[in-house]
């Protein structure tokens, strides 16, 4: 177990300038009350930002705070079919499935009402928690609807219900502008960001790397390729299977499929199994279920690869995209979602649209061993001048500063305490 | 907009810095020229003003090929290099005001429609999306109290705080000035070269970390 970070620990990678403007801007918000809620505390990226956003608003001096819903099956299989929908799956809700979901929120409410009605700041993470907001007309503070999923074209029956549940939010956040629906608040584009000096992607050593990959029955006498992400459809595992049979027709590699399971996804079990029926007769496919908190074994495996490849069919933002990047690895991806900001073609990667795409690009790039340390290193630059956690922190802040003065367009800030 | 105009030059210098956080421009998207046209007649001057000059703070990949949004949407989905190119050259700063800026603008596409026999459009998916920004503007600490000490001080300075006194700053002072030439006014007695020097940086077209090279070495080679 990692101790908790502090600011000064990033300033080698994220340099002095981004940590003295976290400093001057958190001047402004002192002791404000911030609470984040989402549906669960392990796995996924969300969980991932909260885990080190919580840890560096109150070690800038905010009083941040993390609550988690609790729920039973029938919750998260509501909840999974409100994601499915947001991402464009036709989903028919039920009246059941309604009830469902607002009375485990009710009882979730009552929990958690007091933290919530005294929070000056409120940030309800995708739809799991939305309907929040009309349980707490008692509420203080500024409710900001912050939506990680790519919701550009959500299924009209699941974005009908849910818009009723964030319409009356003071704010939302959407990870890119193409994710935005039309809302009568403002709405806000902040692109995630991942932790440099996290197990997942903090520096490791060969000893590690080879331990894992001998662990896991892995050889590295031939190219390792490693799709991290979880058994989902979206993220298309069975297409990345298909690319593999066709670039090993040619190239002998070996495909790692690593996922872990999140506590609200309830269809990931059923994926799995298919991904295994596809890799059972292929000793070269390596299918590995990983525990939640397996972030160095992730980090070796990403570390170990040649390429990653993430070939989702929809994405949010897609973190294990940025964590390879940062790993110095070219990343064949999907070009869906936040993909399509962080790979550009021959610089950091490639997008590809298909398995044959997907095993073309990578056949090229196994050829030239140069261009796939050229775009390593580009990819690296790429990430630590955007994709940092101190980039999405400085943002984070400065939505709160502009909350905090109504939303003006434009804010002179004095530095104070925020109750002063 | 800013409406902190009208400010009167002070002894001291105070750096600031800011940072923005972006957000939806309000209107619609556009899925063809036409379209562009009625979005740009009706958007607030916020969006215009993001499009061609916020490009700069914002994350991006490299130096891209044009400096605004529309410049590159025309080039890159489009694919209309001949638009590309007219609305590439503007500089936005060498506008009375943004609704000027706009007005030369809808000018450049009226044209351009004109000259076509087809309305030029995308598929789903690249409409161009109209954005704006909040500013936020921060103390940094630092306080210049000579016009030498901005040649000392240069090198510490992020690059958004180079673009809040430099560029940003002329849509809120009153000669649309950069911050440094405007402080440097009141001492006047043999910075009038540095003032000069700093008229003449072509900077619309240079990337932050370039536009702070450049300030550097125009300094430099004044001491």
């Amino acid at each position: 177990m990692m101790k908790p970070k502090t600011l000064k620990d990033y300033k080698k990678i994220a340099g002095k300038i981004a940590i003295s403007q976290l400093e001057q801007l958190s001047q402004n918000l002192k002791g404000a009350k911030v609470v984040h809620v989402n549906s669960t505390r392990e796995g996924g990226g969300v969980a991932e930002i909260l885990n080190w956003m919580i840890s560096l608003m109150n070690d800038l001096g905010l009083n941040a705070s993390w609550e988690v819903i609790e729920g039973n099956e029938k919750y998260f299989d509501v909840t999974k079919a409100f994601h499915n929908g947001m991402q464009g799956t036709p989903i028919r809700l039920t009246g059941e499935m309604i009830k469902n979901y607002e009375d485990t929120l009710n009882t979730n409410f009552k929990r958690l009402q007091p933290v919530l009605e005294e929070a000056d700041f409120v940030f309800i993470h995708d739809p799991q928690p939305a309907a929040f907001l009309d349980m707490c007309p008692n509420r203080k503070g500024k409710w900001v609807w912050r939506c990680h999923i790519d919701s550009s074209n959500p299924s009209r029956e699941v974005w009908k219900y849910l818009r009723s549940k964030v319409v009356n939010y003071d704010a939302s956040i959407f990870s890119m502008p193409t994710f935005a629906q039309p809302l009568p608040h403002p709405q806000f584009v902040i692109a995630p960001s991942i932790d440099p000096l996290s197990e997942k992607n903090c520096e490791i050593n060969k000893k590690e790397i080879k331990e894992t990959l001998k662990k896991y029955n892995i050889p590295d006498n031939v190219p390792i390729l490693t799709q991290v992400s979880r058994f989902d459809r979206f993220k298309d595992p069975l297409g990345v299977i298909e690319a593999f049979n066709e670039l090993t027709k040619t190239i002998p590699a070996e495909l790692v499929l690593a996922g872990g399971r999140a506590t609200d996804d309830p269809e990931g079990q059923v994926v799995l199994e298919e991904v295994q029926k596809a890799a059972a007769d292929n000793k070269h496919i390596h299918v590995l279920m990983l525990p939640s908190d397996a972030h160095r074994t992730i980090n070796a495996l990403q570390r170990a690869s040649t390429i990653i490849i993430q070939k989702s069919i929809q994405e949010g933002f897609g973190l294990t995209v940025t964590e390879a990047l940062l790993k110095e690895k070219p990343v064949i991806g999907g070009n869906v979602g936040g993909i399509k900001l962080q790979l550009h073609n021959y610089y950091t990667g490639f997008l590809v649209e298909t398995p044959e795409g997907a095993a073309l690009r990578i056949r090229e790039l196994l050829h030239d061993n140069e261009k796939i340390k050229r775009m390593g290193r580009t990819a690296k630059q790429f990430v630590i001048e955007n994709f940092l956690l101190t980039r999405h922190l400085r943002e984070y802040l400065t939505l709160l500063v502009g909350l905090k003065c109504n939303l003006t367009n434009y804010v002179l800030t004095e530095s104070k305490d925020f109750n002063s | 907009m800013v409406t902190i105009k009208n400010k009167k030059p002070s002894h001291v210098f105070e750096v600031n810095d800011c940072a923005i956080i972006t957000r939806m421009g309000g209107v619609g998207t556009a899925i063809n020229l036409r379209e562009l046209k009625e979005r740009l007649i009706s958007c607030s001057i916020d969006c215009l003003y993001y499009h061609f000059c916020e490009t700069l703070i914002r994350p991006t990949f490299d130096n891209p090929e044009y400096r605004n949004d529309f410049a590159l949407w025309s080039a890159y989905k489009l694919r209309d290099r001949v638009l590309a190119e007219r609305l590439g050259i503007i500089n936005p700063y060498s506008f009375d005001d943004l609704e000027g800026l706009r007005e030369r603008v809808l000018e450049i596409i009226d044209e351009r429609l004109s000259s076509l026999n087809y309305i030029p459009s995308v598929p789903k998916g690249d409409e161009f999306i109209f954005m704006r920004a909040a500013t936020v503007v921060f103390d940094t600490g630092i306080v210049l109290h000579q016009p030498e000490d901005l040649f000392l001080k240069l090198p510490l300075m992020s690059r958004s705080t180079i673009y809040y006194h430099f560029m940003e700053a002329r849509r809120r002072t009153q000669d649309r000035v950069d911050d440094f030439t405007f402080w440097i006014k009141f001492h006047p007695e043999k910075n009038q070269q540095i003032i000069e020097e700093l008229a003449k940086i072509d900077f619309y077209f240079l990337n932050l970390n370039e536009l702070k090279t450049v300030l550097i070495d125009t300094l430099k080679n004044i001491h």
